[in-house]
């Protein structure tokens, strides 16, 4: 169990993609399967697992969920230890690396404690297969 | 139990504030403009309201006498309409005579004192005038019935300003209270009507961020099938220098008029005059820039761009038409496809945009390009969009847009650019099978 630097529990979440590569086309099918360990015997609420893409770069952080569940009480500590959850993603926006904007799409595992805090662990996959933006000038007509 | 952290998490150079201490300080805010508005609201109504609504519907009425008559400055006695009549009334109710003192005209006071003097001749000893008395209080008598449409319009909108933009803050502040940012994007709800001040881009119906691209397929072309909106950014800007100009010497004309007049009756005020030259100055800067930008940009004449086919796809090509109206002569027109990136942030108390182009493909370059009054110059050329292109997006703060970019220096006026948006929505999933 690895803890935090306050003392307490902080949990690993692992999460598996159906895709080892993590790459996925616009309206695709997405299949993740998560386990969470180290969570001690500290009480939990609610355990919340999302799919959603957001902004990064030079502007502000603009987030849009596309799936989203919420597990409460003790079936947030599922028997076996793993949750499965499925959804076929929309067909925009893709993943992009620009040079002022970038948009990531991500999973999201939230768990919420008793105590009032919560813990978030992120795994970032890719939609589309565009290149990286540069900074280009001109190109040939 | 410990308090909640002041800092969250750290993202990049920025380290973002507490959302639970956010969100009590926008709850406190918005829960102070709320009780302020049901405060004022409440005085409103039952110092204003209620008595008028009282006066109109539950008092009686009676037949007065004047016995007495006086004239009063009230406390605020430097303002205009100081000075009040004001009559000793002798009524009977329920066979009992009173007498008791009313305001004939209660609104609209006198200037000065020998004006109320002037006014009070009106209401003769000894006339008979109708009133209406309070039947919970017979003492109080009033002269004047009706709604003062003003105070019910001042006592609805502010207060109820107040509430419902206090009310809905608070609203949106519970909504949030003890929910992820996932969970609060992810819930359906109301969240553009208790957040009206966000600016969330329309979305194509199942493209979301893609832009709705409503707007530039509404106008046929000529001669392709759309003709492409301009983007005209200074347009604004030129409407704003007209505004500033009015506004400006409209200030300007109504202190000259002040000092004209002055100088008329013998007296001069020479701050007053100071004053004035350097306002002239910059009132007929203000005309000089205004008029310049009017002769800029109709002198250049109208850029028109159509295209065969719109929302734009990846990897495909699209033929485009060019005109530009006018007379004179182009040392160079060009067209060009650029891809834009924009964020918006805050630094500090302000609100910035950035803008970065980090595609240009020129599509075309015209050379020497001669415009005669009543025909317009018109050419063809294709447009193709990279096979990888990034589709257009736009979110609250940021966006990625696609344009087409018309360059024209004619050789008597300055350069100039014209901008006309265009969608470019993502490969359609077979066309993306098909690039893997």
């Amino acid at each position: 169990m690895t803890r935090s630097p306050d003392g307490r529990p902080s949990p690993v979440v692992s999460l598996q993609f159906d895709r080892v590569d993590r790459r996925y086309e616009p309206g695709a099918p997405l299949t993740a399967r998560y386990r969470v360990e180290g969570l001690g015997d500290e009480p939990i609420e609610a355990v919340e697992h999302s799919v959603l893409w957001y902004t990064e770069g030079k502007g502000e952080e603009d987030l849009g969920v596309h799936f989203f569940a919420r597990v409460e009480g003790e079936a947030a500590r599922p028997g076996d230890g793993t949750i499965t959850f499925h959804t076929r993603l929309p067909a925009s926006p893709l993943s992009y690396e620009g040079v002022i904007v970038k948009v990531r799409w991500c999973a999201r595992v939230r768990i919420f404690f008793r105590a009032a805090r919560d813990f978030v662990s992120e795994h970032v996959f890719e939609v589309g297969r565009l290149p990286p933006a540069r900074l280009v000038t001109a190109e040939a007509p | 139990m410990r308090l909640p952290r002041v800092f969250g998490k750290k993202r990049g150079h920025r380290r973002t504030g507490s959302q639970i201490w956010g969100t009590v300080g926008d709850a406190a805010f918005h829960a102070a403009l709320l009780l302020a508005g049901i405060v004022f609201g409440g005085l409103l109504v039952s110092g204003v309201a209620v008595p008028e609504w009282r006066i109109n519907h539950d008092y009686l009425p009676a037949r007065c006498t004047v016995v007495g008559k006086r004239i009063e400055r009230r406390v605020a006695d430097r303002l205009p309409g100081a000075w009040h009549a004001a009559l000793l009334l002798r009524y009977e109710t329920d066979g009992t005579v009173r007498e008791a003192w009313a305001w004939p005209e209660p609104a609209a006071g006198a200037g000065d004192r020998d004006q109320a003097v002037r006014r009070l001749a009106a209401w003769p000893l000894g006339d008979e005038v109708p009133g209406w008395y309070d039947p919970a209080a017979p003492g109080t008598v009033v002269l004047q019935r009706g709604y003062n449409w003003w105070m019910w319009l001042l006592a609805l909108l502010l207060p109820g300003a107040l509430i419902a933009f206090g009310g809905a803050g608070l609203l949106r502040a519970a909504r949030r209270w003890g929910k992820s940012e996932e969970h609060r994007a992810a819930s359906a709800g109301l969240p553009e009507l208790l957040d009206p001040l966000a600016q969330r881009p329309r979305a194509s119906q199942g493209h979301p961020t893609v832009p709705c691209c409503d707007d530039l397929v509404n106008s046929p072309g000529t001669i392709l099938r759309y003709r492409l909106p301009i983007e005209s950014p200074e347009n604004w800007t030129l409407l704003g220098f007209g505004l500033f100009a009015l506004l400006w010497n409209a200030v300007l004309t109504v202190l000259a008029v002040q000092a004209g007049i002055d100088l008329l009756g013998g007296r001069r005020d020479w701050l007053l005059f100071a004053l004035l030259l350097p306002f002239a100055i910059v009132g007929i800067a203000g005309i000089a820039v205004f008029i310049r930008g009017i002769i800029l940009a109709s002198a250049v004449g109208t850029t028109q761009v159509e295209i065969a086919d719109h929302p734009l796809r990846p990897g495909g090509s699209y033929g485009l038409m060019l005109a530009q109206a006018g007379s004179g002569e182009f040392r160079e027109l060009s067209l060009s496809l650029e891809l834009e990136e924009r964020a918006t942030f805050r630094q500090g108390t302000d609100t910035r945009s950035e803008r970065v182009v980090v595609w240009r493909q020129p599509i075309r370059v015209w050379q020497d390009v001669e415009l005669s009054p009543g025909t317009r110059f018109e050419a063809h050329a294709t447009v193709r969009v990279p096979p990888t292109a990034m589709h257009s997006f736009a979110s609250e703060h940021n966006s990625v847009r696609w344009m087409l970019v018309v360059h024209g220096t004619p050789t008597r006026w300055p350069a100039f650019q014209r901008v006309f948006p265009l969608v470019v929505f993502p490969p359609a999933a077979e066309a993306a099978e098909v690039m893997r």
